[in-house]
């Protein structure tokens, strides 16, 4: 039960989201954002913010070709990243953590157009 | 020190709901809250909206919902402490709790009930101007009569600042700004203020506000062009939304998972009686809605209610069964 940022975000990076999220729970990538499935709390405030369509409840993802979305979302965060030893886990706020600069290695591998 | 039997801390639906069965069951009871309103998610997010899922309400404004649920404690005369965020739980020899507050204010209690929702609240404040908080600049409008007459420069794209805007520009001469160019609050609402009588300022950013006693005129900034403009006005609604941060009620020693707190089939907490209910607790299977906030809000008060007084029942008996018991003055401990 989380909203998702969809690999329509990549290379877009509006970042309107940011601004919006009541619990600061959305995280900078290198070439989208990501947002911590245990921290969200399901406002939706995103998905009214995103200029590119890219912020959606994992409900309507399911069953889409962009459901891959909400499993890597959470994997941004329970996996180690290209470059880390440990998973971000809950780091409880994007603000004071910064910009990761990596993505999942499923998105860094996606085409640039 | 202020004492009490049952303090709730967090003035969200589960908590004011709380506070209402802490009253049924003729206990005395404070509600604390960082936000000056209460209402909490509610207030903060989605006052305007229509709630539909809530029991015996087909539909429901946020705010009268709110309203209804203050109505209702009204009788049992709590302690409202708005606008004071607690800081410290500390327990007492005797088995009481005791509450510390930011401002170095303390609550005694018997029993204490987290109701803290998604967790503290804070405006997400203007990045200038704040020095003109509470002498023009605002991020609450408590009554709109208020502002009636007046010049008032509302800040925001969202739902709460074209809410605001369409509320006012009805009795007062209202400019909306906001740093985009597309707005993402309800077409409806949006509609609505773009055909009314307000000023629209999109893609712009408040520079500076200036005054001398009280703010008189904001510097807007084109972010297009760069070019700056001075709006005259009285008031400054900077309604920029709010971030809430869990973290202070989770310093207080509670066992949690995931940033929630872990609550027993009672609403116990790990710690003995502190109680906790609404979306800051969790369990397997809990489910984050308003409607099962309330049932546990009832859970937690009448648990409490037990630990207060062990020869008393949890169950209170029925509501319909006459005038409740009038609660004790606050501040006379039992």
């Amino acid at each position: 039960m989380a909203y998702v940022i969809t690999d329509a975000c990549v290379d877009i990076l509006d970042r309107a989201c940011t601004e919006e999220c009541p619990v600061d729970c959305i995280y900078e990538g290198d070439r989208k954002m990501y947002i911590n499935p245990v921290e969200c709390i399901d406002c939706g405030a995103c998905e009214q913010a995103c200029p590119t369509g890219a912020a959606l409840a994992d409900r309507m993802l399911a069953g889409t070709d962009a459901e891959w979305n909400t499993a890597d979302n959470a994997g941004f965060f329970t996996q180690a990243l290209p470059g880390r030893e440990t998973p971000l886990g809950i780091p409880g706020g994007a603000t004071h953590l910064g910009a990761v600069g990596v993505d999942t290695e499923t998105v860094a591998a996606l085409p640039r157009t | 020190m202020t004492r009490c039997d049952v303090a709730v801390v967090g003035a969200g639906p589960a908590g004011l709901f709380a506070a209402v069965y802490a009253g049924m069951r003729g206990l005395s009871v404070a509600v604390v809250d960082a936000l000056p309103e209460p209402g909490g998610q509610i207030t903060a997010l989605y006052p305007e909206k229509l709630i539909r899922d809530v029991a015996g309400f087909p539909a429901v404004k946020g705010r009268d919902l709110v309203r209804a649920l203050v109505e209702q404690l009204g009788r049992f005369s709590p302690r409202m402490l708005l606008g004071h965020r607690a800081t410290t739980l500390d327990d007492l020899a005797d088995g009481r709790l005791r509450l510390g507050f930011d401002d170095g204010a303390e609550l005694e209690a018997g029993a204490v009930v987290v109701t803290g929702g998604i967790g503290t609240f804070s405006p997400r404040k203007l990045p200038c101007g704040e020095e003109f908080l509470g002498r023009g600049l605002t991020y609450f409008v408590r009554d709109p009569a208020e502002l009636a007459g007046s010049r008032v420069l509302v800040v925001g794209g969202g739902d709460s600042a074209l809410d605001w805007a369409e509320t006012l520009q009805h009795s007062a001469d209202v400019t909306l700004v906001h740093r985009r160019d597309s707005f993402r609050a309800h077409q409806h609402t949006v509609g609505q203020v773009l055909a009314g009588p307000a000023t629209v300022r999109t893609n712009a950013t408040v520079e500076c506000l200036d005054g001398d006693a009280r703010v008189t005129r904001a510097t807007l900034r084109d972010t297009v062009s760069g070019e700056t403009t001075e709006v005259p006005c009285d008031h400054v609604v900077a309604a920029l939304g709010f971030v809430a941060n869990p973290g202070p009620l989770l310093q207080w020693g509670l066992a949690t998972h995931d940033r929630k707190i872990v609550v027993d089939a009672a609403m116990r907490t790990s710690r003995p009686g502190v109680f906790a209910a609404g979306d800051i607790c969790t369990y397997d299977g809990r489910v984050p809605l308003i409607a099962v906030g309330f049932g546990e809000a009832a859970t937690a008060v009448n648990h409490a209610a037990v630990r207060l007084d062990p020869t008393a029942s949890t169950f209170p008996g029925h509501s319909t069964d006459g005038p409740a018991p009038a609660a004790r003055p606050v501040g006379v401990p039992a």
